[in-house]
């Protein structure tokens, strides 16, 4: 209202004096205006996106960053999850390697076991070898006596009466059958 | 009218103080400086441009040339600026007075040109002789080529100011011509008035152009003294 009012005061009393240069002004004008209109929103979205893709790669850092760092607490509870599971392993291991010596041990005393009753059998087959000698050696000298104490007289004796005996026994036989 | 065609022209004054200073000032309120990683659509929209015209201006030159970058940057800016802004009715185009122009042409080409002295003393005096010219004619050609360099100022000064003057100067005939034929036949001043939103488009691409052109040679006469 008032610029419409100002506007026709100052024409109408030549304040304001319409020459070239309104004419002009009228020109420049319309060629910016419509140059705005028809760009102007283009621009605007592009300045937009210009700042949008600022803010993205902020952004994108800031993601990254909170990404990785969430990344590292995850892999250091896993790591403590794993120290404590470590002992289960250590007691494993500790008894294995237990084990192990004592079957070491058992086998040596086994060892040591067999050796001592190897040299004890030893002992025990000389003292038979030994006992088995002197009883024939005994044996044999009582045969060798008693052969030599047999004269040749009581040999022909000894053989007629196992003649006559035979004799004997044979008429027995014959007559049971 | 004859007064009132040249009368733009002259350096304004209110009420008997130049202000021509404050004309000069003016323009680089328009540009608003970037201090956030998030501006406002104006700065932002400057900041790309700038950044694209100092990419391509800059890619020519190498790394002693490139310590030129702001002037030549802040050179296309005031030009363009200046230029644009004295499209609009009852302004003042500083960029019209031949005085501002010399003042703008001849430090920085005399810059170039001492650089490029001072650095390749032996390559700058060759420049006077293009390669190849038969012997009887090299007295000749070292006076015409030396001509040649002590108008490279001038003409970089008087063709902005040629430029941008004639472009106001038809903007204001053609404007005169299309209120007078408005009273006798309006038809033709319609037409006028055509041919005035034309030449408005005209003068909107050669503020530009003229900018672009006067960096462009500056930065020529530096690649060839770097």
């Amino acid at each position: 209202m008032l610029g419409t009012g100002l506007l026709l005061y100052m024409l109408s009393k030549e304040i304001y004096v319409v020459n070239h240069e309104t004419i002009a002004g009228a020109s420049t004008l319309i060629v910016l205006i419509y140059a705005i209109r028809k760009f102007g929103p283009q621009v605007g979205a592009f300045a937009d996106k210009l700042n949008e893709e600022k803010v993205a790669k902020a952004q994108e850092v800031k993601d990254t960053a909170i990404n990785s760092l969430k990344q590292a607490i995850a892999d250091e509870n896993k790591e403590q999850w794993r120290v404590e599971g470590r002992n289960y392993l250590f007691d494993a291991k500790r008894s294995n390697v237990v084990m192990l010596l004592e079957t070491n041990y058992r086998e040596r005393l086994l060892h040591v076991y067999e050796e001592v009753k190897k040299r004890l059998d030893y002992q025990v087959n000389l003292q038979h070898v030994i006992f088995r000698r002197e009883q024939e050696h005994m044996v044999n000298w009582v045969e060798k006596n008693v052969i030599q104490s047999l004269t040749a007289q009581q040999e022909k004796e000894s053989i007629a009466k196992c003649i006559a005996d035979l004799k004997v026994l044979s008429k027995a036989t014959h007559a049971s059958l | 009218m004859n007064e009132n065609l040249f009368a733009s022209f002259t350096t304004p004054m209110m009420m008997g103080v130049p202000i021509v200073v404050l004309i000069i000032i003016f323009p680089s309120i328009l540009f608003p400086s970037p201090n956030r990683l998030i501006n406002n659509r104006l700065a932002t929209v400057q900041q790309w441009l700038i950044q694209l015209v100092s990419k391509y201006m800059l890619s020519i030159h190498n790394y002693k040339g490139q310590t030129w970058a702001l002037m030549l940057m802040s050179l296309i800016l005031f030009i363009g600026s200046t230029n644009l802004l004295g499209l609009l009715p009852h302004s003042f185009t500083p960029t019209t007075q031949l005085s501002m122009n010399l003042g703008m042409a001849i430090p920085l080409w005399a810059g170039t040109v001492v650089m490029g002295f001072r650095h390749k003393t032996k390559a700058s005096l060759a420049h006077f002789l293009p390669q190849g010219t038969p012997l009887p004619l090299i007295p000749m050609l070292v006076i015409i080529e030396t001509i040649s360099l002590f108008i490279q100022p001038v003409a970089l000064a008087v063709r902005l100011t040629a430029n941008i003057t004639a472009g106001h100067l038809l903007i204001h005939l053609i404007g005169g011509a299309t209120l007078v034929l408005m009273n006798i036949n309006p038809v033709t001043a319609l037409i006028t008035f055509i041919i005035l939103i034309l030449l408005t488009i005209l003068e909107l691409a050669v503020a530009l152009i003229q900018a672009y052109v006067f960096t462009l040679l500056v930065s020529l006469y530096l690649h060839d003294n770097t």
